[in-house]
């Protein structure tokens, strides 16, 4: 095969942090924050507005965030006004609300120590410096779940209640917070909770009409003209749909099919490529997720996928898997975790579809749980998990 | 404060070195400086002072925390910049 000769036109455009220029089906969600955030263009420092965005995996939560970011912050610089787009991935900084506040105090403040200070007296730095720069910043808190895991209701309370202490002050943080569910905000106390849930922006899931119109429009900025045809469009809108409408699902699809044509040195992507992208996708995890993992989850997985690859066992159990954890532990040279939070990190990997847990029923003494790798073999993802975890400790 | 001679300025290799980290990496903290001299803390925050007395460096204080850059507007500084550039550059 010719190295030179590909059917992609710019891949990068496939890429899970690449956000078009235009949005398909998400015109209204779009209208809708940026009239919630207009005044920022009219009178920046004298309101500001939390938002909530929710909608299931790959209904364009972040994308509509970020393309709105970028909108509102080109349309503030022209019209002279000093704004400032922050988007925080939460899961990405463990839940920490310290972590996420200094990753916004280092945008402004590059070098700036990262000990000797709490989270209260970080948010008087951060807002120190806003007051200085006369800056407004909308932050996006993406996977805002974890941090509500984490941190709790003070730390919604801190972030949301902030212009309380500053009274007569300019106003000078806007939240967006973006979740899967409302329910992980819902055992937060209610005066937290009242502040956060006036504005809340519902992202349905695509239909299969709309994902092909999803997919039209990334193939025309990826591939080069005439190498996806109809059918293969078809095919990965339905693959996506089936995944509960998942878009990201559906375009790391096409970008998979593209590779294969590549590979097969073909001048289209025929249908025959998603069908090996596909098995190729269930047989490993998604990049997209396994990369989003935390140190730890990814050592818990190797444990279980090692475990599994040792014994013909459909199910391991909790302290089965806890042991493989430990050995992982010590081979990449990091002290294990405790059995609490392998619980959490084992409800993450559930909730991402990694694995399936399962709780003993009656008839034995107690309650275990039992876990199960359904999709992926064993093999392929320690292999995954191995590269992940080599380039992460170099 | 008087101001220092050339020649007691240009004695202190910390001083020097303190000059040119800011140069490097724009503005840092008194530890953080230190941690990339392989100083510490006190003679770090010495060489600052005389530093600062002579209106070479500014700082901006943030609670506790106190950040060091080179001040733009001194001839002094720029004269020591001009140096960097030929020597590091």
């Amino acid at each position: 095969m010719s190295p030179y000769r590909s059917v992609f036109k710019d891949e990068t455009k496939l890429d899970i942090n690449y956000v078009p220029y235009r949005l398909a089906h998400r015109d209204r969600e779009l209208s809708l924050l940026t009239e919630f955030f207009s005044f920022l263009l009219r009178t920046p420092e004298k309101m500001t507005q939390r938002v909530i965005i929710t909608g299931d995996v790959g209904t364009g939560k972040t994308a509509l965030c970020q393309r709105f970011g970028a909108d509102i912050t080109s349309e503030a610089n022209k019209r002279g006004i000093n704004l400032r787009y922050i988007h925080v991935n939460c899961r990405e900084y463990r839940g920490s609300l310290f972590l996420g506040l200094y990753h916004v105090v280092s945008v402004f403040q590059p070098n700036f120590p990262r000990r000797g200070y709490s989270p209260e007296e970080l948010l008087g730095i951060l807002m120190q410096i806003l007051d200085e720069q006369k800056v407004h910043v909308i932050l996006a808190l993406d996977e805002f779940e974890s941090l509500v895991e984490r941190e709790g209701s003070e730390a919604v309370y801190k972030l949301t209640r902030l212009q309380e202490t500053r009274l007569n002050k300019p106003e000078r943080i806007s939240l967006i917070c973006i979740l899967r569910k409302l329910e992980a905000i819902e055992h937060l106390d209610a005066s937290a909770r009242s502040t956060l849930q006036s504005n809340i922006i519902r992202l349905e899931r695509y239909s299969e009409l709309q994902l092909m119109d999803i997919l039209k429009s990334r193939i025309s900025l990826a591939f080069k003209p005439l190498t996806v045809p109809e059918d293969t469009v078809s095919l990965i809108a339905e693959l996506a749909f089936s995944e509960n409408g998942n878009a990201r699902f559906g375009i790391e699809l096409l970008w998979r099919a593209g590779k294969y044509a590549d590979a097969e040195d073909l001048d289209t992507v025929a249908p025959e490529c998603v069908r090996n992208a596909v098995s190729s996708i269930n047989a490993v995890i998604r990049k997209s997720d396994a990369t989003s993992l935390s140190l730890h989850e990814k050592l818990l997985l190797l444990g279980i996928a090692r475990f599994f690859k040792q014994h013909e066992k459909a199910y391991v159990s909790l302290a089965e898997a806890e042991q493989a954890y430990a050995v992982a532990c010590e081979e990449f040279e990091v002290e294990p975790h405790s059995h609490t939070q392998l619980w959490k990190y084992l409800r993450t990997l559930s909730s991402l579809g990694m694995v399936e847990t399962e709780v003993s029923g009656t008839g034995s003494r107690g309650r275990s749980t039992f876990v199960s790798l359904p999709r992926v073999p064993a093999y392929e993802l320690e292999k995954q998990l191995n590269v992940l975890l080599e380039e992460e400790k170099s | 404060m008087k101001v220092m001679d050339m020649e007691d300025f240009f004695s202190s290799k910390v001083r020097i070195k303190i000059l040119k980290t800011l140069w490097q990496v724009g503005e840092l903290n008194i530890s953080g400086i230190a941690r990339r001299l392989g100083v510490n803390y006190e003679t770090t925050n010495k060489h600052l002072k005389v530093l600062e007395n002579e209106g070479m460096v500014q700082h901006k204080r943030f609670g506790r925390i106190r950040i060091y850059r080179l001040n733009e507007h001194s001839p002094k500084t720029k004269s020591v910049q001009n140096l960097l550039e030929v020597w590091e550059r």
